[in-house]
Protein backbone atom coordinates (compact mmCIF):
# COMPACT_ATOMS: atom_id res chain seq x y z
CA UNK A 1 0.00 0.00 0.00
CA UNK A 2 1.09 3.36 0.00
CA UNK A 3 1.95 3.98 3.69
CA UNK A 4 5.35 4.99 4.24
CA UNK A 5 7.37 2.21 5.91
CA UNK A 6 7.23 2.61 9.91
CA UNK A 7 9.60 -0.10 11.08
CA UNK A 8 12.14 1.92 10.03
CA UNK A 9 13.20 5.38 10.77
CA UNK A 10 11.71 8.13 8.40
CA UNK A 11 13.58 9.23 5.58
CA UNK A 12 16.52 11.55 6.49
CA UNK A 13 17.02 9.95 9.58
CA UNK A 14 17.68 6.78 7.94
CA UNK A 15 20.90 7.57 6.78
CA UNK A 16 22.52 8.32 9.74
CA UNK A 17 20.97 5.19 11.16
CA UNK A 18 22.19 2.79 8.03
CA UNK A 19 25.62 4.48 8.22
CA UNK A 20 26.20 3.77 11.98
CA UNK A 21 24.66 0.38 12.24
CA UNK A 22 26.62 -0.58 8.96
CA UNK A 23 29.91 0.39 10.45
CA UNK A 24 29.22 -1.28 13.45
CA UNK A 25 28.41 -4.40 12.17
CA UNK A 26 31.06 -4.37 9.64
CA UNK A 27 34.06 -3.19 12.53
CA UNK A 28 33.00 -5.51 14.76
CA UNK A 29 32.49 -8.61 12.19
CA UNK A 30 35.49 -7.73 10.53
CA UNK A 31 37.48 -7.15 13.68
CA UNK A 32 36.67 -10.92 14.88
CA UNK A 33 36.89 -12.49 11.77
CA UNK A 34 40.19 -10.75 11.16
CA UNK A 35 41.85 -11.33 14.60
CA UNK A 36 41.10 -14.68 14.20
CA UNK A 37 42.46 -15.06 11.14
CA UNK A 38 45.76 -13.16 12.12
CA UNK A 39 45.87 -15.66 15.17
CA UNK A 40 46.15 -18.43 12.77
CA UNK A 41 48.51 -17.17 10.28
CA UNK A 42 50.64 -15.68 12.81
CA UNK A 43 53.89 -17.81 13.47
CA UNK A 44 54.17 -19.38 16.81
CA UNK A 45 55.15 -17.13 20.05
CA UNK A 46 53.75 -13.96 18.02
CA UNK A 47 50.36 -15.12 17.81
CA UNK A 48 48.19 -13.00 19.89
CA UNK A 49 50.34 -9.72 18.80
CA UNK A 50 49.81 -10.99 15.15
CA UNK A 51 46.05 -11.54 15.59
CA UNK A 52 45.64 -7.68 17.39
CA UNK A 53 47.85 -6.13 14.54
CA UNK A 54 45.46 -7.71 12.07
CA UNK A 55 42.75 -6.57 13.98
CA UNK A 56 43.68 -2.95 14.22
CA UNK A 57 44.90 -2.96 10.36
CA UNK A 58 41.46 -4.56 9.02
CA UNK A 59 38.79 -3.84 11.27
CA UNK A 60 38.08 0.28 10.96
CA UNK A 61 38.50 -0.97 6.88
CA UNK A 62 35.81 -3.71 6.76
CA UNK A 63 33.57 -1.11 8.94
CA UNK A 64 34.19 1.56 6.38
CA UNK A 65 33.19 -0.51 2.99
CA UNK A 66 29.87 -1.82 5.11
CA UNK A 67 29.22 1.70 5.79
CA UNK A 68 29.99 3.43 2.56
CA UNK A 69 27.59 0.44 1.17
CA UNK A 70 24.75 1.41 3.56
CA UNK A 71 25.34 5.01 3.28
CA UNK A 72 24.64 5.35 -0.35
CA UNK A 73 22.10 2.39 -0.38
CA UNK A 74 19.60 4.63 1.83
CA UNK A 75 20.60 7.73 -0.08
CA UNK A 76 19.32 6.42 -3.06
CA UNK A 77 16.73 4.62 -1.50
CA UNK A 78 15.25 7.89 0.40
CA UNK A 79 15.91 10.01 -3.06
CA UNK A 80 13.82 7.31 -4.96
CA UNK A 81 11.00 7.87 -1.94
CA UNK A 82 10.97 11.29 -2.71
CA UNK A 83 10.97 10.71 -6.46
CA UNK A 84 8.56 8.48 -6.86
CA UNK A 85 6.64 9.28 -3.50
CA UNK A 86 5.92 5.13 -2.14
CA UNK A 87 7.80 2.89 -0.64
CA UNK A 88 7.54 -0.52 -2.39
CA UNK A 89 10.19 -3.44 -3.01
CA UNK A 90 11.66 -1.65 -6.02
CA UNK A 91 13.13 0.74 -4.10
CA UNK A 92 15.27 -1.11 -2.45
CA UNK A 93 15.91 -3.25 -5.52
CA UNK A 94 16.66 0.32 -7.63
CA UNK A 95 18.89 1.67 -5.08
CA UNK A 96 21.45 -1.44 -4.27
CA UNK A 97 21.60 -1.48 -8.14
CA UNK A 98 22.71 2.26 -7.83
CA UNK A 99 24.76 1.63 -4.50
CA UNK A 100 26.69 -1.27 -6.79
CA UNK A 101 27.02 0.94 -10.06
CA UNK A 102 28.09 3.61 -7.98
CA UNK A 103 30.70 2.46 -6.22
CA UNK A 104 32.65 0.90 -9.66
CA UNK A 105 31.65 3.69 -11.55
CA UNK A 106 35.58 4.61 -12.25
CA UNK A 107 36.36 0.78 -13.27
CA UNK A 108 34.44 1.86 -16.36
CA UNK A 109 30.64 1.27 -17.65
CA UNK A 110 30.94 -2.61 -17.74
CA UNK A 111 32.14 -3.39 -14.56
CA UNK A 112 29.73 -0.80 -13.43
CA UNK A 113 26.66 -2.47 -14.70
CA UNK A 114 28.35 -5.92 -13.93
CA UNK A 115 28.15 -4.80 -10.43
CA UNK A 116 25.19 -2.88 -10.32
CA UNK A 117 23.59 -6.01 -11.74
CA UNK A 118 24.95 -7.82 -8.78
CA UNK A 119 23.90 -5.34 -6.41
CA UNK A 120 20.06 -5.68 -7.49
CA UNK A 121 20.15 -8.95 -7.54
CA UNK A 122 21.12 -9.07 -4.01
CA UNK A 123 19.33 -6.60 -2.90
CA UNK A 124 16.23 -8.42 -4.98
CA UNK A 125 16.47 -11.97 -2.89
CA UNK A 126 16.50 -9.74 0.47
CA UNK A 127 13.61 -8.36 -0.10
CA UNK A 128 11.72 -11.71 -1.66
CA UNK A 129 12.92 -13.53 1.85
CA UNK A 130 11.45 -10.29 3.79
CA UNK A 131 7.96 -10.25 1.84
CA UNK A 132 8.09 -13.85 2.50
CA UNK A 133 8.39 -13.67 5.99
CA UNK A 134 5.85 -10.58 6.21
CA UNK A 135 3.41 -13.11 4.33
CA UNK A 136 3.49 -15.56 7.49
CA UNK A 137 3.41 -13.11 10.08
CA UNK A 138 0.17 -11.16 8.18
CA UNK A 139 -1.84 -14.51 8.04
CA UNK A 140 -1.84 -14.58 11.58
CA UNK A 141 -1.15 -11.09 12.50
CA UNK A 142 -4.48 -10.65 10.34
CA UNK A 143 -6.67 -13.10 12.14
CA UNK A 144 -6.10 -11.24 15.35
CA UNK A 145 -6.56 -7.98 14.13
CA UNK A 146 -9.92 -8.80 12.19
CA UNK A 147 -10.91 -10.41 15.70
CA UNK A 148 -10.06 -7.32 17.86
CA UNK A 149 -11.90 -5.26 15.05
CA UNK A 150 -15.46 -6.88 14.90
CA UNK A 151 -15.30 -6.56 18.95
CA UNK A 152 -14.17 -2.75 19.23
CA UNK A 153 -14.01 -0.80 15.98
CA UNK A 154 -17.39 0.53 15.21
CA UNK A 155 -17.38 4.07 17.01
CA UNK A 156 -13.78 4.59 16.13
CA UNK A 157 -14.17 3.28 12.35
CA UNK A 158 -15.79 6.38 11.19
CA UNK A 159 -13.73 8.82 10.84
CA UNK A 160 -10.90 9.68 8.29
CA UNK A 161 -7.60 11.08 8.77
CA UNK A 162 -7.19 13.25 5.70
CA UNK A 163 -4.44 12.73 4.04
CA UNK A 164 -3.19 9.73 5.97
CA UNK A 165 -3.82 6.58 4.59
CA UNK A 166 -5.80 4.19 6.90
CA UNK A 167 -6.35 0.85 6.38
CA UNK A 168 -9.96 0.80 5.48
CA UNK A 169 -12.06 -1.49 7.58
CA UNK A 170 -13.13 -3.73 4.41
CA UNK A 171 -13.69 -6.75 4.19
CA UNK A 172 -10.87 -7.57 1.50
CA UNK A 173 -8.33 -7.40 3.96
CA UNK A 174 -9.40 -10.70 5.60
CA UNK A 175 -9.66 -12.36 1.78
CA UNK A 176 -5.75 -12.33 1.67
CA UNK A 177 -4.76 -14.55 4.17
CA UNK A 178 -6.51 -17.59 1.96
CA UNK A 179 -5.01 -17.28 -0.96
CA UNK A 180 -1.56 -18.11 -1.47
CA UNK A 181 1.26 -16.00 -1.55
CA UNK A 182 1.61 -15.41 -5.06
CA UNK A 183 -2.25 -14.92 -5.86
CA UNK A 184 -2.09 -12.80 -2.70
CA UNK A 185 1.15 -10.38 -4.18
CA UNK A 186 -0.87 -10.18 -7.15
CA UNK A 187 -4.22 -9.28 -5.94
CA UNK A 188 -2.73 -6.86 -3.89
CA UNK A 189 -1.46 -4.92 -6.42
CA UNK A 190 -4.38 -4.71 -8.11
CA UNK A 191 -6.52 -3.42 -5.03
CA UNK A 192 -3.60 -0.74 -4.56
CA UNK A 193 -4.31 0.40 -8.15
CA UNK A 194 -7.72 0.64 -7.07
CA UNK A 195 -7.68 2.57 -4.15
CA UNK A 196 -4.96 4.86 -5.44
CA UNK A 197 -6.47 8.12 -4.81
CA UNK A 198 -7.18 7.28 -1.42
CA UNK A 199 -4.27 5.66 -0.17
CA UNK A 200 -1.31 7.56 -2.14
CA UNK A 201 -0.39 10.51 -0.86
CA UNK A 202 0.07 14.24 -2.41
CA UNK A 203 3.64 14.08 -0.67
CA UNK A 204 4.77 11.34 1.65
CA UNK A 205 4.58 12.03 5.97
CA UNK A 206 8.07 11.15 6.08
CA UNK A 207 9.05 14.82 4.76
CA UNK A 208 6.23 16.76 6.67
CA UNK A 209 4.64 17.38 10.03
CA UNK A 210 2.12 14.80 11.00
CA UNK A 211 -1.18 15.63 9.31
CA UNK A 212 -3.40 16.80 11.54
CA UNK A 213 -6.68 14.39 12.59
CA UNK A 214 -10.01 15.79 11.33
CA UNK A 215 -13.06 14.27 13.30
CA UNK A 216 -15.14 14.48 10.86
CA UNK A 217 -18.02 11.39 10.28
CA UNK A 218 -18.50 10.86 6.62
CA UNK B 1 11.03 5.76 38.63
CA UNK B 2 11.67 3.21 35.91
CA UNK B 3 10.14 0.18 37.60
CA UNK B 4 7.18 2.36 38.46
CA UNK B 5 6.20 3.70 35.34
CA UNK B 6 7.01 0.70 33.08
CA UNK B 7 3.91 -1.00 35.54
CA UNK B 8 1.80 2.48 34.94
CA UNK B 9 2.23 2.24 31.69
CA UNK B 10 1.15 -1.11 31.60
CA UNK B 11 -2.15 -0.50 33.69
CA UNK B 12 -3.15 2.62 32.20
CA UNK B 13 -3.66 2.98 28.38
CA UNK B 14 -5.07 6.68 28.55
CA UNK B 15 -2.35 8.36 30.63
CA UNK B 16 0.75 6.82 29.02
CA UNK B 17 3.85 8.67 28.13
CA UNK B 18 4.13 10.43 24.57
CA UNK B 19 5.93 8.13 22.10
CA UNK B 20 5.63 8.56 18.82
CA UNK B 21 6.03 5.20 16.84
CA UNK B 22 3.78 3.59 19.47
CA UNK B 23 1.29 1.04 18.22
CA UNK B 24 1.85 1.57 15.10
CA UNK B 25 2.08 -0.61 12.77
CA UNK B 26 1.37 -0.85 9.16
CA UNK B 27 -2.23 -2.28 10.13
CA UNK B 28 -2.88 0.25 12.45
CA UNK B 29 -5.41 -1.13 14.69
CA UNK B 30 -8.22 0.67 15.06
CA UNK B 31 -8.59 0.59 19.00
CA UNK B 32 -5.54 2.75 18.77
CA UNK B 33 -6.18 5.25 16.11
CA UNK B 34 -7.84 8.01 18.57
CA UNK B 35 -6.61 7.11 21.90
CA UNK B 36 -4.11 9.54 21.08
CA UNK B 37 -1.64 10.08 24.41
CA UNK B 38 -2.65 13.07 26.14
CA UNK B 39 -0.06 13.33 28.85
CA UNK B 40 3.23 15.54 27.74
CA UNK B 41 6.14 13.54 27.12
CA UNK B 42 8.19 15.08 30.34
CA UNK B 43 6.54 16.32 33.11
CA UNK B 44 10.05 16.56 34.94
CA UNK B 45 13.23 17.41 33.95
CA UNK B 46 15.01 14.26 36.03
CA UNK B 47 12.61 11.86 33.67
CA UNK B 48 14.02 13.33 30.40
CA UNK B 49 17.55 12.88 31.80
CA UNK B 50 16.39 9.13 33.00
CA UNK B 51 15.09 8.06 29.71
CA UNK B 52 17.95 8.03 27.30
CA UNK B 53 18.46 6.24 23.89
CA UNK B 54 18.75 2.42 24.23
CA UNK B 55 22.28 0.79 23.37
CA UNK B 56 21.68 0.30 19.82
CA UNK B 57 20.53 3.48 19.10
CA UNK B 58 22.76 5.11 20.83
CA UNK B 59 25.76 2.90 18.98
CA UNK B 60 24.32 4.00 15.66
CA UNK B 61 23.91 7.42 16.48
CA UNK B 62 27.90 8.09 17.48
CA UNK B 63 29.16 5.88 14.95
CA UNK B 64 27.06 6.96 12.16
CA UNK B 65 27.74 11.09 13.32
CA UNK B 66 31.30 10.42 13.87
CA UNK B 67 31.96 8.28 9.94
CA UNK B 68 29.83 10.89 7.96
CA UNK B 69 31.66 14.07 10.09
CA UNK B 70 34.84 11.80 9.32
CA UNK B 71 34.58 11.10 6.07
CA UNK B 72 32.99 14.48 4.98
CA UNK B 73 36.28 16.54 6.27
CA UNK B 74 38.56 14.58 4.71
CA UNK B 75 37.14 14.12 1.37
CA UNK B 76 37.29 17.74 1.78
CA UNK B 77 40.50 18.18 2.88
CA UNK B 78 41.53 15.91 0.29
CA UNK B 79 40.58 17.77 -2.70
CA UNK B 80 42.30 20.72 -1.60
CA UNK B 81 45.17 18.52 -0.92
CA UNK B 82 44.84 17.08 -4.84
CA UNK B 83 44.49 20.56 -6.12
CA UNK B 84 47.86 21.33 -4.17
CA UNK B 85 49.59 18.05 -5.96
CA UNK B 86 48.85 19.84 -9.84
CA UNK B 87 51.61 19.76 -11.62
CA UNK B 88 52.56 21.76 -14.94
CA UNK B 89 51.03 19.72 -18.32
CA UNK B 90 48.54 17.83 -16.43
CA UNK B 91 45.43 17.22 -18.38
CA UNK B 92 41.80 17.49 -17.14
CA UNK B 93 41.68 14.09 -16.63
CA UNK B 94 44.60 13.59 -14.50
CA UNK B 95 43.47 16.78 -12.66
CA UNK B 96 40.26 15.31 -12.20
CA UNK B 97 41.98 11.70 -11.01
CA UNK B 98 44.35 13.22 -8.75
CA UNK B 99 40.97 15.00 -7.05
CA UNK B 100 39.01 12.05 -6.65
CA UNK B 101 42.03 9.83 -5.64
CA UNK B 102 43.26 12.18 -2.72
CA UNK B 103 39.75 12.79 -1.60
CA UNK B 104 38.84 9.20 -1.91
CA UNK B 105 41.68 8.37 0.14
CA UNK B 106 41.62 11.12 3.06
CA UNK B 107 37.88 10.67 3.11
CA UNK B 108 37.96 7.00 3.77
CA UNK B 109 40.65 7.13 6.04
CA UNK B 110 39.71 9.68 8.36
CA UNK B 111 36.16 8.36 8.10
CA UNK B 112 36.88 4.87 9.46
CA UNK B 113 39.44 6.74 12.05
CA UNK B 114 36.71 8.71 13.72
CA UNK B 115 33.92 5.98 13.04
CA UNK B 116 35.82 3.63 15.25
CA UNK B 117 36.38 6.47 18.12
CA UNK B 118 32.40 6.84 17.87
CA UNK B 119 31.88 2.74 18.26
CA UNK B 120 34.63 2.50 21.19
CA UNK B 121 33.17 5.96 23.17
CA UNK B 122 29.53 4.66 22.02
CA UNK B 123 30.52 1.53 24.05
CA UNK B 124 32.19 2.67 26.66
CA UNK B 125 29.35 5.01 27.49
CA UNK B 126 26.70 2.63 27.77
CA UNK B 127 28.96 0.10 29.08
CA UNK B 128 29.17 3.04 31.93
CA UNK B 129 25.40 4.22 32.44
CA UNK B 130 24.54 -0.18 32.60
CA UNK B 131 26.97 -0.32 35.23
CA UNK B 132 26.75 3.02 37.54
CA UNK B 133 23.13 3.91 36.64
CA UNK B 134 24.24 7.20 36.18
CA UNK B 135 23.82 9.85 33.37
CA UNK B 136 25.97 12.60 33.64
CA UNK B 137 29.16 15.39 33.06
CA UNK B 138 31.19 12.03 34.70
CA UNK B 139 29.92 9.58 32.60
CA UNK B 140 31.15 11.18 29.59
CA UNK B 141 34.34 12.35 30.84
CA UNK B 142 34.97 8.32 31.75
CA UNK B 143 33.68 7.23 28.22
CA UNK B 144 35.96 10.03 26.58
CA UNK B 145 38.99 8.68 28.74
CA UNK B 146 38.30 5.24 27.77
CA UNK B 147 37.99 5.97 24.57
CA UNK B 148 41.55 7.92 23.95
CA UNK B 149 43.40 4.91 26.33
CA UNK B 150 41.71 2.26 23.98
CA UNK B 151 42.79 4.32 20.71
CA UNK B 152 46.03 4.76 21.68
CA UNK B 153 46.39 1.78 23.06
CA UNK B 154 49.26 0.14 20.97
CA UNK B 155 51.25 2.73 20.75
CA UNK B 156 52.61 2.16 24.30
CA UNK B 157 51.24 3.47 28.24
CA UNK B 158 52.62 6.51 28.04
CA UNK B 159 50.76 7.46 24.53
CA UNK B 160 47.54 6.26 25.91
CA UNK B 161 47.80 7.82 29.00
CA UNK B 162 48.03 11.16 27.27
CA UNK B 163 45.29 10.25 24.60
CA UNK B 164 43.15 9.16 27.77
CA UNK B 165 43.46 12.37 29.45
CA UNK B 166 43.09 14.10 26.31
CA UNK B 167 39.90 12.60 25.22
CA UNK B 168 38.19 12.70 28.73
CA UNK B 169 39.23 16.37 28.84
CA UNK B 170 37.80 16.89 25.41
CA UNK B 171 34.05 14.95 26.71
CA UNK B 172 33.95 16.66 29.34
CA UNK B 173 34.62 20.01 27.95
CA UNK B 174 31.84 19.15 24.85
CA UNK B 175 29.41 18.65 27.60
CA UNK B 176 29.66 21.43 29.86
CA UNK B 177 29.44 23.71 26.31
CA UNK B 178 26.65 21.91 25.36
CA UNK B 179 24.95 23.04 28.99
CA UNK B 180 26.62 26.54 28.69
CA UNK B 181 24.67 26.79 25.13
CA UNK B 182 21.76 25.65 26.59
CA UNK B 183 21.56 27.88 29.21
CA UNK B 184 22.60 31.20 27.52
CA UNK B 185 21.53 30.88 24.14
CA UNK B 186 17.61 30.60 23.69
CA UNK B 187 17.04 28.44 20.38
Amino acid sequence: MGTPESSREPCPDRILDDVGGAFAMGAVGGSAYHLIRGIYNSPGGARLSGGVQALRMSGPRSGGSFSVWGGLYSTFDCALVYARQKEDPWNSILSGAATGGFLSLRQGLGASARSALVGGVLLAMIEGVGIMLNKVQSTAHNEQFMEDHAATSLPYGMGQISGQSVPVPETSSSSSGSVSWFGSLFKKKKETEDHHSESRTHILESFDAPPVPTYEFK
Amino acid sequence: MAINRSSDHESDENTRLYHPYQNYQVPIKSQYLYKLPTSPEFLFTEESLKQRRSWGENLTFYTGTGYLAGSVAGASAGIFSGIKSFENGDTTKLKINRILNSSGQAGRTWGNRVGIVGLIYAGIESGVVAVTDKDDVWTSVVAGLGTGAVFRAARGVRSAAVAGAFGGIAAGAVVAGKQVFKRYAHI
